[in-house]
Protein backbone atom coordinates (compact mmCIF):
# COMPACT_ATOMS: atom_id res chain seq x y z
CA UNK A 1 0.00 0.00 0.00
CA UNK A 2 2.90 2.29 0.62
CA UNK A 3 4.29 1.61 -2.65
CA UNK A 4 2.76 4.30 -4.78
CA UNK A 5 3.77 2.60 -8.80
CA UNK A 6 1.42 -0.68 -7.28
CA UNK A 7 -1.64 0.00 -8.91
CA UNK A 8 -3.98 -0.38 -6.49
CA UNK A 9 -8.03 -0.56 -6.44
CA UNK A 10 -10.22 1.77 -7.93
CA UNK A 11 -11.09 3.31 -4.47
CA UNK A 12 -7.36 3.95 -3.68
CA UNK A 13 -6.09 7.85 -4.25
CA UNK A 14 -2.71 8.98 -4.48
CA UNK A 15 -1.70 10.78 -1.26
CA UNK A 16 1.21 12.90 0.00
CA UNK A 17 1.68 13.92 3.56
CA UNK A 18 1.91 17.83 4.50
CA UNK A 19 4.26 17.62 6.46
CA UNK A 20 7.17 15.31 5.27
CA UNK A 21 5.76 15.08 1.94
CA UNK A 22 6.17 11.36 1.51
CA UNK A 23 3.71 9.58 -1.40
CA UNK A 24 1.57 6.61 -0.72
CA UNK A 25 -1.26 5.24 -1.95
CA UNK A 26 -4.71 5.16 0.40
CA UNK A 27 -7.80 3.81 0.51
CA UNK A 28 -11.17 6.75 0.11
CA UNK A 29 -12.05 6.30 3.66
CA UNK A 30 -15.65 5.12 4.98
CA UNK A 31 -16.59 5.63 8.10
CA UNK A 32 -14.22 5.84 11.39
CA UNK A 33 -11.30 5.16 10.03
CA UNK A 34 -8.05 7.65 9.89
CA UNK A 35 -4.82 7.61 7.91
CA UNK A 36 -1.52 8.25 9.23
CA UNK A 37 1.62 9.09 7.40
CA UNK A 38 3.68 6.16 7.36
CA UNK A 39 7.20 7.93 7.41
CA UNK A 40 6.82 10.77 10.01
CA UNK A 41 3.12 9.38 11.53
CA UNK A 42 1.56 12.48 11.28
CA UNK A 43 -2.54 12.40 11.01
CA UNK A 44 -3.52 13.28 7.69
CA UNK A 45 -7.03 12.33 7.43
CA UNK A 46 -9.55 11.02 9.70
CA UNK A 47 -13.25 10.49 9.16
CA UNK A 48 -16.39 10.31 11.14
CA UNK A 49 -19.70 9.73 10.89
CA UNK A 50 -21.81 12.61 9.55
CA UNK A 51 -19.22 15.32 10.33
CA UNK A 52 -20.34 17.83 7.31
CA UNK A 53 -24.20 18.08 9.03
CA UNK A 54 -23.01 18.15 12.46
CA UNK A 55 -20.16 21.58 11.26
CA UNK A 56 -23.08 22.90 9.27
CA UNK A 57 -24.86 22.40 12.39
CA UNK A 58 -22.84 23.94 14.56
CA UNK A 59 -21.82 26.91 11.80
CA UNK A 60 -25.94 27.89 11.83
CA UNK A 61 -25.71 28.09 15.52
CA UNK A 62 -22.61 30.48 15.17
CA UNK A 63 -24.10 32.88 12.53
CA UNK A 64 -27.12 33.46 15.29
CA UNK A 65 -24.80 34.42 18.06
CA UNK A 66 -21.87 36.20 15.95
CA UNK A 67 -25.09 38.69 15.86
CA UNK A 68 -26.40 38.74 19.01
CA UNK A 69 -22.18 38.87 20.13
CA UNK A 70 -22.11 42.21 18.26
CA UNK A 71 -24.77 43.69 18.07
CA UNK A 72 -26.28 43.67 21.78
CA UNK A 73 -24.24 45.19 24.88
CA UNK A 74 -21.29 43.77 25.53
CA UNK A 75 -20.40 45.03 28.92
CA UNK A 76 -21.42 48.66 30.69
CA UNK A 77 -18.96 50.33 33.77
CA UNK A 78 -19.88 52.64 36.08
CA UNK A 79 -17.78 55.11 37.80
CA UNK A 80 -20.03 57.83 40.38
CA UNK A 81 -22.69 59.09 38.06
CA UNK A 82 -20.76 58.18 35.38
CA UNK A 83 -21.10 55.47 32.87
CA UNK A 84 -20.52 53.81 29.29
CA UNK A 85 -21.83 50.60 27.54
CA UNK A 86 -20.46 49.08 24.15
CA UNK A 87 -21.27 46.95 22.03
CA UNK A 88 -18.18 44.91 20.05
CA UNK A 89 -19.75 46.16 16.43
CA UNK A 90 -19.77 49.88 18.45
CA UNK A 91 -16.20 49.02 19.91
CA UNK A 92 -14.60 49.74 16.04
CA UNK A 93 -16.43 52.79 15.60
CA UNK A 94 -15.61 54.49 19.18
CA UNK A 95 -12.01 53.21 18.58
CA UNK A 96 -11.71 55.27 15.01
CA UNK A 97 -13.35 57.84 16.74
CA UNK A 98 -10.89 57.93 19.90
CA UNK A 99 -8.31 58.82 17.52
CA UNK A 100 -6.78 54.90 16.69
CA UNK A 101 -7.56 53.70 13.74
CA UNK A 102 -5.68 51.66 13.52
CA UNK A 103 -6.91 49.50 16.60
CA UNK A 104 -9.83 49.68 14.86
CA UNK A 105 -8.81 47.89 12.14
CA UNK A 106 -7.11 45.34 13.98
CA UNK A 107 -10.53 44.75 16.07
CA UNK A 108 -12.63 44.98 12.75
CA UNK A 109 -10.18 42.53 10.58
CA UNK A 110 -9.49 40.20 13.43
CA UNK A 111 -12.94 40.08 15.41
CA UNK A 112 -15.51 40.83 13.06
CA UNK A 113 -14.55 40.22 9.09
CA UNK A 114 -12.45 37.40 9.87
CA UNK A 115 -15.27 35.21 12.08
CA UNK A 116 -17.65 36.18 9.77
CA UNK A 117 -16.41 35.53 6.65
CA UNK A 118 -15.57 32.29 8.37
CA UNK A 119 -18.75 31.80 9.36
CA UNK A 120 -20.49 32.95 6.16
CA UNK A 121 -18.62 31.21 3.60
CA UNK A 122 -18.41 27.45 5.07
CA UNK A 123 -22.12 27.46 5.54
CA UNK A 124 -22.42 28.89 2.01
CA UNK A 125 -20.27 25.47 1.17
CA UNK A 126 -22.00 23.57 3.33
CA UNK A 127 -25.31 23.77 3.36
CA UNK A 128 -25.78 22.90 -0.22
CA UNK A 129 -23.18 20.41 -0.35
CA UNK A 130 -25.02 18.45 2.18
CA UNK A 131 -28.28 18.76 -0.84
CA UNK A 132 -25.89 17.58 -3.33
CA UNK A 133 -25.18 20.88 -5.03
CA UNK A 134 -22.56 23.36 -5.57
CA UNK A 135 -23.40 26.99 -5.78
CA UNK A 136 -21.75 29.48 -7.89
CA UNK A 137 -17.66 29.93 -6.84
CA UNK A 138 -18.29 27.87 -4.09
CA UNK A 139 -14.51 26.36 -4.45
CA UNK A 140 -13.14 29.91 -4.32
CA UNK A 141 -14.93 30.55 -1.25
CA UNK A 142 -13.63 27.16 0.36
CA UNK A 143 -10.36 28.24 -0.85
CA UNK A 144 -10.85 32.26 0.78
CA UNK A 145 -12.44 30.40 4.19
CA UNK A 146 -9.41 27.91 5.12
CA UNK A 147 -7.04 30.91 3.79
CA UNK A 148 -8.47 33.43 6.14
CA UNK A 149 -9.03 30.99 9.43
CA UNK A 150 -5.84 31.32 11.06
CA UNK A 151 -6.97 35.72 11.24
CA UNK A 152 -9.69 34.65 12.87
CA UNK A 153 -8.66 35.90 16.62
CA UNK A 154 -11.69 35.62 18.85
CA UNK A 155 -10.88 33.34 21.50
CA UNK A 156 -7.86 35.31 22.01
CA UNK A 157 -9.75 38.32 21.98
CA UNK A 158 -11.95 36.38 25.18
CA UNK A 159 -8.86 36.14 27.05
CA UNK A 160 -7.71 39.74 26.42
CA UNK A 161 -11.51 40.18 27.58
CA UNK A 162 -10.81 38.65 30.73
CA UNK A 163 -7.86 40.61 31.70
CA UNK A 164 -9.04 43.65 30.72
CA UNK A 165 -12.51 43.03 32.79
CA UNK A 166 -10.10 42.66 36.35
CA UNK A 167 -8.21 45.39 35.64
CA UNK A 168 -11.64 47.74 35.30
CA UNK A 169 -13.03 45.53 37.99
CA UNK A 170 -10.24 48.04 40.28
CA UNK A 171 -11.21 51.43 38.39
CA UNK A 172 -15.57 51.06 38.21
CA UNK A 173 -18.53 48.71 38.69
CA UNK A 174 -18.62 46.47 35.32
CA UNK A 175 -21.59 44.49 33.93
CA UNK A 176 -21.65 41.80 31.53
CA UNK A 177 -24.18 42.08 28.91
CA UNK A 178 -25.68 39.46 26.58
CA UNK A 179 -23.45 39.76 24.31
CA UNK A 180 -20.62 38.41 26.51
CA UNK A 181 -22.04 35.11 27.22
CA UNK A 182 -23.08 34.98 23.40
CA UNK A 183 -19.77 35.55 22.42
CA UNK A 184 -18.53 32.79 24.62
CA UNK A 185 -20.56 30.15 23.08
CA UNK A 186 -19.77 31.94 19.49
CA UNK A 187 -16.18 30.43 20.40
CA UNK A 188 -17.32 26.92 21.18
CA UNK A 189 -19.31 27.04 18.08
CA UNK A 190 -16.72 28.13 15.75
CA UNK A 191 -13.83 25.86 16.85
CA UNK A 192 -16.23 22.47 16.94
CA UNK A 193 -18.06 23.53 13.33
CA UNK A 194 -14.27 23.99 12.02
CA UNK A 195 -12.10 20.94 13.69
CA UNK A 196 -14.97 18.66 12.54
CA UNK A 197 -14.00 19.22 9.32
CA UNK A 198 -11.65 17.07 7.51
CA UNK A 199 -10.76 18.84 4.63
CA UNK A 200 -9.54 16.03 2.16
CA UNK A 201 -13.08 14.58 2.81
CA UNK A 202 -14.82 17.93 2.15
CA UNK A 203 -12.81 18.70 -1.40
CA UNK A 204 -13.30 15.22 -2.52
CA UNK A 205 -17.25 15.77 -2.06
CA UNK A 206 -17.23 18.63 -3.17
CA UNK A 207 -15.05 17.97 -6.64
CA UNK A 208 -17.85 14.96 -6.72
CA UNK A 209 -20.92 17.23 -6.87
CA UNK A 210 -19.56 18.83 -9.51
CA UNK A 211 -21.07 19.18 -12.68
CA UNK A 212 -24.15 16.66 -12.40
CA UNK A 213 -26.51 18.05 -10.03
CA UNK A 214 -28.00 14.22 -10.21
CA UNK A 215 -24.73 12.67 -8.55
CA UNK A 216 -25.88 12.78 -4.72
CA UNK A 217 -22.42 11.48 -3.36
CA UNK A 218 -23.39 13.10 -0.22
CA UNK A 219 -23.86 10.04 3.10
CA UNK B 1 15.51 28.09 -7.30
CA UNK B 2 18.58 25.33 -8.04
CA UNK B 3 17.30 22.07 -8.52
CA UNK B 4 17.20 20.00 -5.15
CA UNK B 5 17.76 15.83 -4.94
CA UNK B 6 14.48 15.09 -3.36
CA UNK B 7 14.48 11.79 -1.01
CA UNK B 8 13.56 9.20 -3.30
CA UNK B 9 10.11 8.36 -1.25
CA UNK B 10 8.77 12.17 -1.59
CA UNK B 11 6.05 13.29 -4.16
CA UNK B 12 8.63 15.38 -5.21
CA UNK B 13 10.64 13.01 -6.59
CA UNK B 14 8.07 12.18 -8.80
CA UNK B 15 7.77 15.75 -9.96
CA UNK B 16 4.54 15.64 -7.93
CA UNK B 17 3.13 18.30 -5.84
CA UNK B 18 0.63 18.23 -2.92
CA UNK B 19 -2.26 20.95 -3.35
CA UNK B 20 -1.30 23.32 -0.25
CA UNK B 21 -5.38 24.10 -0.05
CA UNK B 22 -7.39 20.88 -0.98
CA UNK B 23 -4.68 17.87 -0.51
CA UNK B 24 -5.02 16.77 -4.00
CA UNK B 25 -1.41 15.23 -5.69
CA UNK B 26 -0.83 16.48 -9.14
CA UNK B 27 1.72 16.88 -11.10
CA UNK B 28 3.32 19.91 -10.62
CA UNK B 29 3.69 21.08 -14.64
CA UNK B 30 0.07 21.43 -14.66
CA UNK B 31 1.17 24.94 -12.43
CA UNK B 32 -2.83 25.22 -10.71
CA UNK B 33 -4.39 22.83 -9.15
CA UNK B 34 -7.18 20.85 -10.98
CA UNK B 35 -9.14 20.18 -8.08
CA UNK B 36 -9.53 24.07 -6.52
CA UNK B 37 -7.56 26.34 -8.71
CA UNK B 38 -4.66 27.35 -6.20
CA UNK B 39 -1.34 27.21 -7.58
CA UNK B 40 1.39 24.20 -7.45
CA UNK B 41 4.72 24.05 -6.42
CA UNK B 42 6.82 21.63 -5.09
CA UNK B 43 7.82 23.57 -2.22
CA UNK B 44 6.81 26.87 -1.20
CA UNK B 45 8.28 29.22 -3.57
CA UNK B 46 11.61 31.20 -1.68
CA UNK B 47 10.56 29.72 1.45
CA UNK B 48 14.02 30.19 3.36
CA UNK B 49 14.47 33.59 2.15
CA UNK B 50 10.67 34.80 2.85
CA UNK B 51 10.39 33.65 6.02
CA UNK B 52 13.81 35.29 7.26
CA UNK B 53 13.32 38.76 6.12
CA UNK B 54 9.80 38.65 7.51
CA UNK B 55 11.47 37.49 11.24
CA UNK B 56 13.99 40.09 11.06
CA UNK B 57 11.39 42.49 10.31
CA UNK B 58 9.43 41.22 13.16
CA UNK B 59 12.45 41.32 15.24
CA UNK B 60 13.20 44.96 14.68
CA UNK B 61 9.78 46.05 15.13
CA UNK B 62 9.62 44.40 18.87
CA UNK B 63 11.86 46.97 19.91
CA UNK B 64 9.61 49.87 19.40
CA UNK B 65 6.74 47.48 20.81
CA UNK B 66 8.57 47.52 24.00
CA UNK B 67 10.07 50.54 24.50
CA UNK B 68 7.28 53.20 24.00
CA UNK B 69 3.76 53.53 26.02
CA UNK B 70 1.20 51.16 24.68
CA UNK B 71 -1.23 53.16 26.58
CA UNK B 72 -1.75 56.37 28.43
CA UNK B 73 -4.58 56.71 31.02
CA UNK B 74 -5.58 60.41 31.50
CA UNK B 75 -7.57 60.70 34.74
CA UNK B 76 -9.34 63.92 36.55
CA UNK B 77 -6.52 64.10 38.96
CA UNK B 78 -3.16 62.14 38.35
CA UNK B 79 -2.91 63.61 34.56
CA UNK B 80 -1.35 61.28 31.97
CA UNK B 81 0.40 57.96 33.49
CA UNK B 82 1.84 56.49 29.82
CA UNK B 83 3.35 52.26 30.56
CA UNK B 84 4.75 50.19 28.74
CA UNK B 85 4.41 46.71 27.88
CA UNK B 86 6.55 45.64 30.63
CA UNK B 87 4.85 48.34 32.66
CA UNK B 88 1.78 46.81 32.38
CA UNK B 89 2.78 43.60 33.88
CA UNK B 90 4.80 44.98 36.96
CA UNK B 91 1.72 46.86 37.84
CA UNK B 92 -0.69 43.94 37.84
CA UNK B 93 2.20 42.06 40.19
CA UNK B 94 2.21 44.41 42.47
CA UNK B 95 -1.51 45.05 42.80
CA UNK B 96 -1.44 41.59 43.29
CA UNK B 97 -2.90 40.28 39.95
CA UNK B 98 0.08 37.34 39.50
CA UNK B 99 -2.51 35.02 37.19
CA UNK B 100 -2.78 37.78 34.93
CA UNK B 101 0.76 39.14 35.34
CA UNK B 102 2.14 36.12 34.19
CA UNK B 103 -0.48 35.47 31.43
CA UNK B 104 0.74 39.05 30.01
CA UNK B 105 4.19 38.51 30.73
CA UNK B 106 4.31 35.09 28.55
CA UNK B 107 2.17 36.19 25.76
CA UNK B 108 3.67 39.56 25.19
CA UNK B 109 7.34 39.13 26.02
CA UNK B 110 8.20 35.48 25.87
CA UNK B 111 5.88 34.10 23.05
CA UNK B 112 7.62 36.91 20.58
CA UNK B 113 10.97 36.32 21.52
CA UNK B 114 10.52 32.52 21.14
CA UNK B 115 8.68 32.48 18.39
CA UNK B 116 11.23 34.99 16.21
CA UNK B 117 14.06 32.70 17.64
CA UNK B 118 12.27 29.22 16.56
CA UNK B 119 12.08 30.51 13.49
CA UNK B 120 15.04 32.22 12.28
CA UNK B 121 16.53 28.10 14.13
CA UNK B 122 14.55 26.22 11.81
CA UNK B 123 15.90 27.67 8.30
CA UNK B 124 19.01 27.50 9.44
CA UNK B 125 18.43 23.86 10.47
CA UNK B 126 16.14 22.81 7.86
CA UNK B 127 19.14 22.33 5.77
CA UNK B 128 21.12 20.01 8.88
CA UNK B 129 18.30 18.83 10.94
CA UNK B 130 18.72 15.31 12.64
CA UNK B 131 15.65 15.37 14.32
CA UNK B 132 12.90 16.38 11.61
CA UNK B 133 10.05 14.87 14.19
CA UNK B 134 10.86 17.44 17.23
CA UNK B 135 11.25 19.89 14.67
CA UNK B 136 8.56 19.57 12.72
CA UNK B 137 6.39 19.54 16.86
CA UNK B 138 7.84 23.28 17.44
CA UNK B 139 6.71 24.06 14.01
CA UNK B 140 3.35 23.31 14.39
CA UNK B 141 3.57 24.75 18.04
CA UNK B 142 4.90 28.13 17.05
CA UNK B 143 2.22 27.89 14.55
CA UNK B 144 -1.03 27.57 17.15
CA UNK B 145 0.76 29.85 20.01
CA UNK B 146 1.87 32.76 17.83
CA UNK B 147 -1.61 34.67 17.71
CA UNK B 148 -1.85 34.53 21.38
CA UNK B 149 0.50 37.28 21.57
CA UNK B 150 -2.43 39.50 20.44
CA UNK B 151 -4.31 39.50 23.71
CA UNK B 152 -2.20 42.50 24.95
CA UNK B 153 -3.11 44.84 21.49
CA UNK B 154 -6.83 43.27 22.38
CA UNK B 155 -6.86 44.43 26.31
CA UNK B 156 -6.02 47.87 24.89
CA UNK B 157 -8.85 48.12 22.39
CA UNK B 158 -11.06 47.22 24.91
CA UNK B 159 -10.14 49.01 27.75
CA UNK B 160 -9.84 52.19 24.84
CA UNK B 161 -13.55 51.51 23.56
CA UNK B 162 -15.13 51.01 27.13
CA UNK B 163 -13.01 53.29 29.46
CA UNK B 164 -14.53 56.83 27.83
CA UNK B 165 -15.74 58.30 30.96
CA UNK B 166 -15.61 61.98 29.94
CA UNK B 167 -13.19 64.13 32.13
CA UNK B 168 -13.45 61.13 34.86
CA UNK B 169 -10.53 59.00 33.02
CA UNK B 170 -10.25 58.24 29.46
CA UNK B 171 -7.53 55.59 28.16
CA UNK B 172 -5.84 56.38 24.93
CA UNK B 173 -3.71 53.69 23.08
CA UNK B 174 0.17 54.28 22.58
CA UNK B 175 2.00 53.67 19.19
CA UNK B 176 3.55 50.56 20.97
CA UNK B 177 -0.13 48.80 20.15
CA UNK B 178 0.24 49.38 16.48
CA UNK B 179 4.27 48.25 16.53
CA UNK B 180 3.40 44.91 18.66
CA UNK B 181 0.60 43.80 16.10
CA UNK B 182 2.81 44.05 13.69
CA UNK B 183 4.97 41.88 15.37
CA UNK B 184 2.46 39.39 15.99
CA UNK B 185 1.07 39.57 12.27
CA UNK B 186 5.07 39.49 10.71
CA UNK B 187 5.60 36.33 12.79
CA UNK B 188 2.03 34.40 11.57
CA UNK B 189 3.09 35.99 8.17
CA UNK B 190 6.13 34.01 8.65
CA UNK B 191 5.20 31.25 10.30
CA UNK B 192 3.15 30.54 7.19
CA UNK B 193 5.89 31.50 4.96
CA UNK B 194 7.89 28.67 6.20
CA UNK B 195 7.75 25.33 4.49
CA UNK B 196 7.97 22.63 7.21
CA UNK B 197 8.51 20.22 4.26
CA UNK B 198 12.27 21.63 3.99
CA UNK B 199 12.68 19.89 7.74
CA UNK B 200 12.24 16.42 6.10
CA UNK B 201 14.24 16.74 3.11
CA UNK B 202 17.26 16.09 4.78
CA UNK B 203 16.48 12.83 6.10
CA UNK B 204 16.48 9.53 4.66
CA UNK B 205 14.00 7.62 3.02
CA UNK B 206 11.46 5.14 4.74
CA UNK B 207 13.41 3.39 7.32
CA UNK B 208 11.23 0.42 7.22
CA UNK B 209 10.51 -0.13 3.38
CA UNK B 210 10.65 -3.90 2.48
Amino acid sequence: MNDPSSNGASTDELIACPDCDALFRAPVLEHAQRIDCPHCRCRISEKKRGTLQRSAAFASSAAVLFVVAHFFPFVSIEAGSRGNQTALFGSVGALYANGSPGLACMVAIFIVAAPAAAIIGILYVLLPLLMGRRLIGAKAVCRFVFDTLPWNMIEVFMLGILVSLLKLSKLATVHLGISFWAFAVLILCVTASFSMIDRLDLWRRLEAVGGKPEGAAVS
Amino acid sequence: MKTVAYPKHTAAARGLACCHVCGKVEAVAEEKCARCGAPLHLRKPDCLQRTIALTIAAALLYLPANLLPIMTVDTLTGGDDPSTILGGVVTFWNTGSYPVAVIIFVASVIIPILKIMTLLILCVAARYNRRPKSATKVYRLTEVVGRWSMVDVFVVAILVSVVQLDSLMSIRPGPAALAFSGVVILTMLAAHTFDQRLIWDVTRPFEDEP
